[in-house]
């Protein structure tokens, strides 16, 4: 029952985030100045807003938890909490601008997590039982590790000492609550980074000599296409390779909530959504059309699989690709955004510039 | 099989296209048959190697790799260089420039992976790389014993977490270590897992021994400053590039800077917005080979800059998109690879010599003197 609660809340955010998408895509080459437009106002800003929204509720819900112990009061908790990772799983890739300012993005999802941080830091948390933890700000102070939903969701899951009244969740309840007031906070502050007057929008936007970070559009399309080849490549490599390769021990993405699958699913759509937004196969000569053929079959292909093996629901193709075949499409069409895509719209993508060393 | 022994000397002689309106200054011009570079690169199939370069740009060997190398480490006296895998790749790849045997490969060993750099010591007995305790997330020193066909005999600690490029400095005794500070495990790809609480700093090493000779940290301000590449200049001091790793707004105006086992790092003086201008990250650093120039490249800015280390300050910048490998050319030139597949030869007062592209090749970060 509640996977498919999860789906559904999947399937919800999909239909609002094609909703965004959903104007006509133009027939001819967007501008360099086109894409970043098209990709703040139909990809970027619904979907961090969404984000906003989404873990708006997160405290109450925490509290209800807390005061009642009610099932009802877990399940609604755990609704909103998976609506909550959904939406992140959307913005997961956008790690420029507001989300990186203050180490944002690992304060508000502190994963992949080798080393089990997340555990380790709560165990201290909760072993110093400072109660200064309720004031606001204070779990800021702390470790990435536990200021964000995977630590939400270890005390959650917790089921030694399980969220609710009485004295011995009483602490765990505070931290609870100071977490899921700092997600919403953050979420709140990615928004208004970008929202705001002379916020990253703007800054992406308005290009120019004066501007800081970009002096031209085409370096703020890079920027966002830059954005999808990194998601691609987080896909394929933290999400997909640890479950073919068996030196690679890594957890799934909230793996205690059962949402390894609904992240995955809107990994890949809210990926292929941003693409379709930055509209790079327009830019195609006549004689690279096939690459477009190739594209819709490594999309097929990715929204077929399940993310761990199987098929996925009203999938288009009707067998489960195997994951090994979604890990070579995924960087494939990594490769063929970054090397030939990219290049087709004018846009370098430089092969050294990419993600550093 | 991390290296085939093909050797397919001179494939891409036809992919080579003049670019540059510059004619060759005669000293490049005429040496085509020599060896005069190499560098990691991914080369037009989409496949990684390596490629040796003749002063003029030419492809003279290409060496396959099954995935993207980095840095080489190159023994001048008997011609011997090893190509490391980029982090957190787990091969290194070692052969003669000129003989055709076929090209070594060896490992770090277990739990362990490379950081893409390291250093032959100066009798070329010995190999030092920089590699991470995957266990611990600390960086050590891996030595390995290069008559014993590589075989790896101890290990030092870099003091540090992550290392990225170390270097032995001229003393021939001490080893520079870049400690970048952040801690990674193959597990987790290439993704930074300590950024909130990273401790970067830059150590000197003895090399014999293993102690610790001095570690200067970044802090304060610029405890977000990941050290990531290192180089010498002729009085000795050692100077670093960095990697901005903090918030967007708090980019140091300025990520090059030196430092000396008495004494502690220094940023150099800002030219105006020096840190935003590289975009935060410095990919290669190569010192002239009288010693009085640094050069510094910023590939996510397209720049390299270049400094006089008698004075400490910015003397020249040029712009190539993409530019990340740096190697000594000339008494005080430098040549300058890129992403674009481009090498280009210009003074330290960023003045263009030369320049030439070799079509549907990308040089990788670093580029190496090698005659």
């Amino acid at each position: 029952m509640m996977v498919r609660k999860v789906m559904i809340a999947v399937l919800a955010f999909l239909a609002f985030a094609a909703e965004a998408v959903s104007a006509d895509l133009p027939p001819e080459p967007l501008s360099h100045a086109g894409m970043v437009k098209a990709a703040i106002e139909q990809y970027i800003i619904p979907h961090i807003d969404a984000l906003k929204a989404a873990t708006a509720p997160l405290p109450d819900a925490v509290d209800n938890v807390c005061k009642t112990g009610s099932p009802e009061a877990e399940k609604a908790l755990q609704e909103h909490f998976d609506k909550a990772v959904i939406a992140y799983a959307g913005v997961d890739f956008l790690r420029f601008g507001p989300m990186l300012e203050n180490g944002r993005r690992e304060q508000i999802s502190f994963w992949p997590d080798p080393r089990g941080f997340v555990a380790r830091q709560m165990r201290l948390l909760l072993l110093n039982k400072d109660d200064t933890i309720a004031q606001p700000g204070a779990i800021r102070k702390q470790s990435a590790a536990v200021q964000g939903l995977p630590a939400l969701e270890a005390l959650m899951h917790d089921k030694n000492v399980p969220l609710g009244p009485g004295d011995a969740a009483h602490y765990r309840c505070l931290v609870a609550h100071a977490i899921a007031i700092n997600v919403a906070s953050l979420a709140t502050e990615v928004a208004d980074g970008w929202e705001k007057p002379d916020g990253w929008a703007d800054k992406m936007l308005h290009p120019g000599p004066s501007n800081d970070t970009y002096k031209s559009n085409s370096e703020a399309a890079v920027e966002v296409v830059k954005a999808l080849i990194v998601g691609l490549g987080l896909t394929a490599d933290l999400q997909v390779k640890p479950q073919i390769d068996a030196k690679v021990r890594l957890t799934p993405p909230y793996d205690k909530s059962g949402l390894q699958k609904a992240y995955y699913a809107t990994s890949v759509a809210s990926l292929h959504q941003l693409y379709d937004v930055l509209n790079l196969e327009s830019w195609l000569p006549p004689d690279r059309l096939w690459m477009k053929d190739w594209v819709v079959g490594t999309w097929r292909t990715l929204e077929s699989s399940d993310g761990v093996g199987g098929h996925m629901p009203h999938a288009k193709r009707e067998d489960a690709p195997t994951l090994r075949e979604v890990f070579d499409r995924t960087n494939g069409l990594r490769n063929m955004v970054a090397n030939r895509l990219s290049v087709a719209a004018k846009l370098t993508v430089g092969f050294n510039e990419l993600d550093g060393d | 099989m991390n290296s085939m022994a093909i050797d397919r000397r001179h494939v891409l002689l036809g992919t080579l296209a003049f670019i540059g309106a510059t004619a060759l200054r005669p000293a490049f011009a005429g040496a085509a048959t020599t060896a005069a570079y190499v560098t990691a690169a991914r080369l037009a199939d989409g496949s990684f190697g390596i490629l040796l370069l003749s002063a003029d740009g030419t492809v003279l060997r290409e060496v396959p790799l099954s995935a993207r190398g980095h840095d080489i480490a190159v023994d001048q006296a008997s011609g011997r260089v090893v190509v490391f895998a980029r982090r957190p790749g787990a091969f290194a790849v070692s052969f003669e420039i000129n003989k055709s045997t076929p090209p070594h490969v060896f490992t770090p060993g277990e739990g362990r992976h490379y950081f893409g750099h390291g250093s032959f010591s100066q009798d070329g007995r010995l190999l030092y790389a920089s590699e991470n305790d995957i266990a611990t997330g600390m960086g050590v020193i891996g030595i390995y014993d290069v008559a014993r066909s590589f075989k790896k005999i101890g290990e030092h600690s870099t003091f540090g977490m992550g290392p990225h490029e170390i270097m032995l400095l001229a003393d021939g005794k001490t080893i520079a270590c870049g400690n970048g500070g952040l801690d990674t495990t193959p597990e987790a790809g290439r993704e930074n897992l300590n950024v909130d609480s990273m401790q970067p700093s830059l150590t000197f090493v003895d090399a014999e021994s293993g102690k610790l000779l001095a570690k200067h940290e970044m802090t304060g301000n610029v405890k977000s400053l990941s050290i990531r590449h290192v180089t010498q200049d002729a009085k000795g001091v050692v100077w670093f590039g960095g990697q901005w790793e903090g918030s967007p707004s708090e980019t140091p105006p300025q990520i090059v800077g030196s430092v000396g086992l008495d004494r502690p790092f220094k940023l150099l003086e800002p030219q105006g917005k020096g840190g935003d201008d590289l975009k935060g990250y410095i990919g290669a650093m190569a010192v002239s080979n009288d010693g009085r120039f640094i050069a510094a490249s910023a590939p996510k800015a397209g720049h390299v800059l270049y400094v006089d280390t008698e004075t400490a300050t910015v003397i020249g910048r040029s712009n190539l998109k993409d530019v990340c490998g740096l190697a000594a050319e000339g008494a005080r030139d430098f040549a300058a690879s890129s992403g674009f597949g481009v090498i280009r030869y210009e003074t330290a007062q960023a003045s263009k010599i030369s320049e030439r592209a070799l079509q549907d090749v990308a040089f990788d970060n670093h580029l190496r003197r090698i005659a």
